[in-house]
């Protein structure tokens, strides 16, 4: 059994009489440990099933255990949301306190972790996220990957046992985005964090454990990067683009180049180098 | 454009009174102001005067930064002191009379003594906003609160409220210099025209700033719960405040201070008839 388990989830948003759908009949297995990236055009899901893996949505139809825990299990709904961490997407809108080693004390407070232990966290998250320095200053002259790694760690300082990235990496300059999977990377290298990365560009998802692809609340596809890239009919229909790498190798094999399916830009490379 | 107002009028500094405990200073200066309020001898300004100067000294704030609180507030000590000079009743020695003006020398005594009173009063706020964050304020108003808690007043609410405000008004006020500048690059004018034509100007400013605040409270409300935001009412707390001996020293003063102006109001009381009850 996988630390996420779906179960024929669906949810639906009821607004003013009228049903929008938000995700339909999912079944999901994710194994502890791995690097999950998920990807959908706007619109597709993705936010509906990230809310409904911690808590903040429960499924109309369908369960979802984290842990072997029901969701729908009221009493136990803080204990899902300190095991299933959630980063949104601007950090600016995350951050509750002016000092950054206060607002990552803040989760634990409002967990009751004694002081000594908060310390020790604050400290621990602060080094996970390689932010050490800015333990008693403000967030407001930091960079946007720095106020997103803030973010992080301030999930990391409630021990989560998985982290959900919402397109936490939409907002940032490239550089940002390096941060931020840089980080995300080593937290499920290093500390074994199940990392669930939903995202549009299509270039992080190259290195995940699995990709599954959201279109329209449905899975339209799920697997290892190179199964989802080799089908190029599915991503295109779900509304999205594929890696530039995979991409330029299509236009190539289209015009009659022998090159192989690649994700990488130095697969690519390697591959036209090799072309006689 | 870049202002940092997360630490309000704060001056960053090492000295005795920045080390004091928030929780201190509040209650030295609420005893503070009830002490101003109960001079009833101009002599007693004296040892205000002596107190404050001795507080400046030890808060090692420049002179300045303190006055420039007082130059905020002078357009209004000086009216009071119009107001109080020209209706004030009963006086007994006419300096001047002119129809139905009539200016006494207990009407300027006490209009003197309001003036004195007021600008001592801006100082010695001024000084607690001058040496400690707004952030270590609210941290000292919750603890002095907590005891409304018993009452089901949600003081811990109050705090992360004025918490999420000092964290917030610095992004809104970057985000109306972003808006401003954006509207002026397509031609928005707000500088020029009469009241009316302003405000106008600033609509297209607000609607904006306000689509972007709800939003952001939208996310803020989501991010307090993925942080298990009232998960139990044994909360912790990260910060501790500590009292120490800066503290007893700051109380010790000001009850010096109080038994002072006691012993003034006692022993001129009626002496020189410059005493006026409040
Ligand atoms: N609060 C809401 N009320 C009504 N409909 C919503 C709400 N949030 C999302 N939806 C709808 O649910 C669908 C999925 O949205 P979402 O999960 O946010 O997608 P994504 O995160 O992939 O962009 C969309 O069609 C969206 O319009
Ligand atoms: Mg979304």
């Amino acid at each position: 059994m996988g630390i996420i388990e779906l179960k024929n989830v669906s949810f639906d948003y009821e607004s003013d009489n009228t049903l929008s759908r938000g995700v339909k009949n999912l079944s999901l297995t994710i194994e502890k440990g791995s690097f999950v990236v998920l990807l959908g055009h706007n619109g597709s899901g993705k936010s509906t099933l990230a809310k409904l893996l911690n808590g903040f949505l429960l499924p109309g139809e369908g369960d979802v255990f984290i842990n072997g825990i029901n969701t729908k299990e009221k009493e136990r709904i803080f204990e899902i949301r300190t095991k299933v961490g959630l980063v949104f997407q601007n950090p600016d809108n995350q951050m509750v306190a002016s000092i950054i080693e206060d607002d990552l004390a803040f989760g634990p407070e409002n967990l009751g972790v004694p002081r000594d232990e908060i310390i020790k966290r604050v400290d621990w998250a602060l080094d996970a996220v390689k932010m050490s320095e800015y333990r008693s200053g403000t967030p407001y002259k930091l960079s946007g990957g720095q106020k997103q790694r803030i973010a992080i760690a301030a999930i990391l300082a409630m021990l989560p046992e998985i982290l959900i990235l919402d397109e936490a990496t939409a907002m940032l300059d490239p550089r940002g985005r390096a941060e931020v999977m840089e980080t995300a990377k080593r937290l499920n290298k290093e500390n074994k964090m199940t990392v669930i990365h939903i995202t549009h560009y299509m270039d992080e998802a190259i290195d995940a454990d699995e990709v599954i692809v959201l279109n329209d609340g449905e899975i339209a596809i799920q697997g290892s990067p190179e199964f989802v890239f080799g089908h190029p009919e599915i991503i295109k229909e779900a509304g999205l683009e594929l890696p530039t790498a995979t991409k330029v190798a299509g236009l190539l094999r289209e015009k009659g180049f022998d090159i192989p399916l690649v994700l990488r830009d130095e697969e690519l490379a390697e591959a036209v180098c090799q072309l006689r | 454009m870049s202002r940092d107002i997360t630490f309000g009028q704060f001056y960053p500094a090492n000295s005795f009174v920045h080390k004091m405990d928030p929780r201190a200073k509040l209650v030295l200066v609420i005893a503070y102001i009830v002490a101003v309020f109960l001079v009833k001898s101009l002599y007693s300004y004296i040892a205000i005067a002596v107190f404050l100067i001795a507080a400046v000294l030890g808060s090692r704030v420049p002179v300045k930064s303190v006055l420039k609180s007082v130059r905020g507030i002078l357009v209004i000590v000086i009216l009071t002191a119009i107001l109080n000079i020209f209706f004030f009743s009963g006086g007994e020695r006419v300096l001047f009379s002119w129809w139905k003006i009539k200016i006494t020398v207990e009407a300027l005594l006490f209009a003197l003594h309001m003036a004195l009173r007021l600008i001592f009063l801006v100082i010695g706020t001024t000084l607690l906003t001058l040496t400690t964050t707004p952030m270590n304020l609210t941290d000292g108003m919750e603890s002095l609160m907590s005891p409304l808690k018993l009452i089901k007043v949600p003081v811990h609410d109050l705090a992360i409220i004025m918490s999420i405000a000092l964290r917030f008004i610095p992004i809104l006020i970057e985000e109306v210099d972003k808006i401003m500048l954006a509207q002026k690059a397509r031609g928005a004018d707000f500088e020029s025209g009469g009241l009316i034509k302003r405000a106008k100007a600033l609509l297209p400013v607000l609607i904006p700033l306000f689509i972007s605040a709800f939003r952001r409270a939208d996310e803020l409300a989501l991010a307090l719960d993925a942080r298990c935001y009232n998960a139990t009412p044994k909360r912790t707390k990260y910060k501790v405040l500590k009292l120490g001996w800066r503290d007893a020293v700051g109380v010790i003063i000001l009850a010096i201070l109080i038994a002072a102006i006691a012993a003034v109001n006692a022993s001129f009381w009626g002496l020189f008839g410059f005493s006026f009850g409040v």
